[in-house]
């Protein structure tokens, strides 16, 4: 439970011209949930494809257990533990459940049976995927499409799971699935780095706290803190 | 019998026009190029068969994974060093520089190797299967054979390896396959390196029918392209289908209409198949 996995130095990034992330500082301790809030188009999903190498860096650094990143390619980042689940589940059409979880091993060179072992923890751990392994992945309703895209995120055997947009556009009982499942894939040894519109989710699931506003992580503390602020109530839960 | 003759003579080369096809409907399929280039690069792998059997004697349907597999290495490094720098660019740009990299290829052969037309000529012929009221070519029948089993290992690459599916994810998704782990560049320089394994085999499957000269390829694409739009862009049984369609069409069209006009044929029933089906028998997107 000690040590930090994730070590992220006054990133910025942006598309282009366009900057969108202007100062992001923060960090994700061994085995724990991190979640990241912010209202709308304050750059968190920008922040997360920077932190897998999909965007370059501006400026800033990226450390993953304690090596530099930045700079490095999306497959580096995967090679080095840290998988992304990104916003919009992005499963591959017109490949089975079970080939897209494969595809999540791709770079994996731990050898067949670990990852075959690995398929069938993916299926003891969401048996509707089990159930559906040979059906076209983006016919699945949303809530099973979040399950395969989580789960092919763990295909990866990453460190540090990165999930955009865990409970969006899905009905409250297979959110609360989610929610126990993420807690025993901490169990596991995994860490997650959050992003949650719904802030009472993040919160209930989070063990520390980053909110995000226009670009800037601008404040942090333990969820159960965070939870008890009025201000952050009042920006964030709509209340 | 002059019909079933007729039918069974196109048939008997289904197989080796969908050879000439798949490799044309993958790239365009998965990378989005229409590759003009493909028609030189089978004329390529006929000339690679040709030189084969003249100087070592050695039989152009067995040499045909061979010649895939050399012209397959050049395949990778041409779409990884020169293509890739404009995969991103609009279609047209894709189109203009293939199709400057086939007269670029197409003048280098006529340097080389002149315009004369060529053709293996195998000792001994390996004249006809003689099945009483008709006869099938057995030069057909072997460039037919050799070309289905090469596809169906590049279908069984496609469907059940772990590269395979990369080559579906980057289709269908660039920056989700690159968040698995894909090398997204690489991925697209392979693809086309299979592309160009299926031309340069086709060509060496075709150097002991057809002729050979730098002056074909042109009809070469052509094939290619009637095939894939009648099978369907995008998937291998269509290229397949659409490979046998062909063989039957030209057939009949040089039985009604005199050989020189077998294509037209082709050409007016695939405007009338548009008409009806525009995404062809077995289109689909992507590719599988
Ligand atoms: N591809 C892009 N090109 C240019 N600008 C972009 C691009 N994607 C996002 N942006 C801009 O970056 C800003 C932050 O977007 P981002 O998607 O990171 O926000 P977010 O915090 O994830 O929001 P949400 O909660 O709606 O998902 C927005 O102003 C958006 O318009
Ligand atoms: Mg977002």
């Amino acid at each position: 439970m000690t040590g930090t996995l994730l070590k992220v130095e006054g990133l910025e990034t942006g598309y282009g011209d366009i900057q969108v992330v202007w100062r992001a500082d923060l960090e994700v301790r061994q085995g724990a949930i991190t979640a990241l809030i912010g209202s709308n188009g304050a750059g968190k999903t920008t922040l997360l494809r920077a932190l897998s190498g999909l965007l370059p860096l501006r400026n800033g650094a990226i450390f993953v257990s304690g090596r530099d990143l930045a700079g490095a390619s999306p497959q580096q980042f995967v090679e080095h533990g840290v998988a992304h689940v990104p916003e919009g589940r992005r499963l591959i059409t017109g490949l089975s459940v079970h080939d897209n979880l494969m595809l999540g091993a791709y770079r994996r060179k731990d050898g067949k049976q670990a990852i075959r072992a690995d398929l069938e923890r993916m299926y003891a751990l969401f048996p509707r995927l089990a159930e559906r392994r040979r059906q076209d992945a983006t016919t699945m309703s949303g809530g099973e499409q979040q399950m395969c895209a989580i789960a092919r995120g763990l295909m990866a055997a990453p460190g540090l799971l990165l999930i955009d947009e865990l409970s969006l556009g899905l009905a409250p009982a297979i959110v609360d699935q989610l929610v126990t499942t993420l807690e025993r894939v901490r169990a596991d040894g995994t860490s997650i780095l959050l992003v949650e519109q719904d802030v009472g989710i993040a919160l209930e699931l989070a063990d520390f706290v980053y909110v995000m506003d226009q670009g800037r992580t601008v404040r942090n503390g333990p969820a159960d803190e965070i939870a008890a602020d009025p201000s952050i109530i009042a920006a964030y839960m709509g209340t | 019998m002059l019909w079933l003759q007729v039918l069974v003579n196109g048939l008997a080369v289904g197989g080796l026009y969908a050879c000439i096809a798949v490799g044309f409907s993958l790239v365009w399929g998965v990378l989005n190029i229409i590759n003009i280039l493909h028609g030189s690069l089978i004329v390529l792998g006929g000339y690679l068969a040709f030189f084969a059997h003249q100087y070592w004697g050695i039989n152009p349907f067995l040499f045909a994974p061979l010649a895939g597999a050399v012209m397959f290495a050049g395949g990778v490094a041409l779409q990884y060093c020169v293509i890739n720098h404009v995969m991103a660019r609009p279609f047209l740009i894709t189109l203009l520089l293939t199709f400057g990299l086939n007269l670029f290829l197409d003048n280098s052969m006529l340097a080389l190797f002149s315009a004369d037309y060529r053709k293996v000529l195998l000792n001994p012929a390996p004249g006809v299967f003689d099945l009483g009221s008709i006869v099938v070519p057995a030069d057909r029948i072997y460039a037919t054979l050799v070309g289905l089993v090469l596809i169906s290992a590049l279908a069984l690459l496609l469907r059940f390896t772990q590269f395979g599916r990369a080559i579906i994810a980057v289709r269908m998704d660039r920056d989700a396959a690159a968040l698995l782990g894909v090398n997204v560049r690489w991925t697209y320089a392979v693809a086309f390196g299979l592309g160009v394994f299926m031309a340069g085999s086709a060509g060496a499957l075709l150097s002991a029918i057809f002729p050979i000269s730098p002056v074909a390829s042109a009809g070469y694409l052509s094939k290619a392209f009637v095939i894939c739009v009648i099978g369907g862009l995008g998937s291998i049984p269509g290229a397949v289908i659409g490979g046998f369609a062909l063989g039957v069409i030209e057939s009949f069209g040089a039985l009604l209409l005199g050989p020189e006009h077998a294509l037209t044929l082709a050409f007016v029933l695939l405007i009338a198949l548009l008409a009806v089906r525009p995404s062809g028998l077995l289109g689909r997107q992507g590719f599988a």
